[in-house]
């Protein structure tokens, strides 16, 4: 009877089906427990849930000694509610479009100038530092939504899982850095600190910006769009004539 | 709900054909989006169900990034031996541009004025 379940029992966790709900639960504990000390810290940005959850995700994994593959494997659902929600920025971007239409010359302009040096000045200081050609060319679309990121990886043969980590990496050294830019500059505007977020941090600057109010993750989720589509667009020739 | 869903699988399906069609360098959601908010611009409205839902997926979009950003944490060997390069990398040069495209963006609007 016991020498049964504990074959059942053994024959679930191997099971994908459970793997799968293992890791959804894991992970939506990890982030309501890190929504809980982001809501006590008062919104110190060092106990974002993406930082709190991430580092304890992580740690059980390392626990129970799961693989992040495993993991991973497990959490696919929500990876893939990430296409309908980068669908879903269009609706808050149509409610900002008036304001966003007035500013659009500086919006442009930050983009392309902002892009160039997020890409620029992460190549130049691994450079510098002695990091090697494929790592460079992994590290240079950081500021690019992962996705997009992905594909330009792909396309200037940069390490895939490098890119993720760094893309990933970035987000939140970005929104976590953000405030200090800020005040440096004395920017106050949320629309403007948006635009900063998006060019800088994707879409984790993005979710920040959202969590200040609408119209800032707004600006923030076009200007994630447009330094992703201007990397795509400008990245894989910079890379060839530099000949990185 | 059900209804705003739809519009959302709907649009990125168009997106993802399109991208695919054209092996553009942007990926299909991002599409999506783009003509999602054209044929909001064309119907003047949101109605309240694509509302809701949109609402749901953008206000946790950190948690949708969860799983990608533990990765972190299990990046391969010969990536780790050259962390420095990569974080200095990383930490400096996010700080720099941020600092730079925080300081564009207030001189050209202050600008127009």
């Amino acid at each position: 009877m016991i020498e049964q379940l504990k074959n059942s029992l053994t024959q679930l966790t191997s099971s994908e089906h459970l793997n799968q709900l293992s890791a959804i639960i894991l992970t939506l504990a990890a982030y309501q427990f890190g929504q809980f000390c982001y809501q006590r810290s008062n919104r110190l940005m060092l106990f974002h849930p993406v930082v709190i959850a991430g580092c304890m995700i992580a740690a059980v994994l390392f626990y129970f000694d799961i693989s992040y593959s495993q993991y991973r494997d497990g959490s696919q659902l929500f990876y893939f509610l990430l296409g309908p929600a980068t669908v879903a920025l269009a609706v808050p971007l149509y409610q900002e479009f008036r304001h966003i239409r007035q500013l659009a010359g500086p919006i442009l302009i930050t983009v392309m100038l902002g892009a160039t040096i997020a890409a620029g000045s992460a190549v130049l200081l691994g450079g510098l530092m002695g990091a090697e050609g494929e790592v460079l060319r992994s590290i240079a679309s950081k500021s690019v939504t992962t996705p997009i990121a992905l594909g330009i990886s792909d396309k200037i043969h940069g390490i895939s899982t490098l890119t993720t980590g760094v893309v990933v990496a970035t987000g939140i050294l970005g929104a976590l850095m953000a405030p200090l830019a800020f005040r440096l500059c004395s920017l106050t505007d949320p629309r403007l600190q948006g635009i900063v977020l998006g060019l800088n941090a994707h879409g984790i600057g993005t979710a920040v910006a959202f969590e200040k109010n609408a119209s800032c993750g707004a600006f923030s989720s076009l200007a994630m769009g447009l330094t992703g589509a201007f990397t795509a667009l400008t990245l894989p020739y910079a890379i060839h004539f530099f000949g990185i | 709900m059900v209804r705003g869903l739809l519009v959302l699988f709907f649009f990125q399906w168009l997106g993802e054909w399109i991208s695919l069609a054209t092996q553009a360098p942007i990926p299909g959601p991002v599409i999506g989006m783009l003509l999602l908010l054209l044929a909001l611009l064309l119907r003047q409205k949101v109605s309240s169900g694509l509302q809701q839902s949109s609402h749901v997926l953008v206000q946790h979009l950190s948690l949708l990034f969860l799983p990608a950003g533990v990765g972190i944490f299990f990046l391969s060997k010969d990536v780790i031996a050259q962390w420095p390069a990569i974080a200095v990398a990383m930490v400096l040069g996010t700080l720099i541009s941020l600092v730079l495209s925080s300081w564009i963006v207030k001189k050209q609007v202050r600008s127009d004025d």
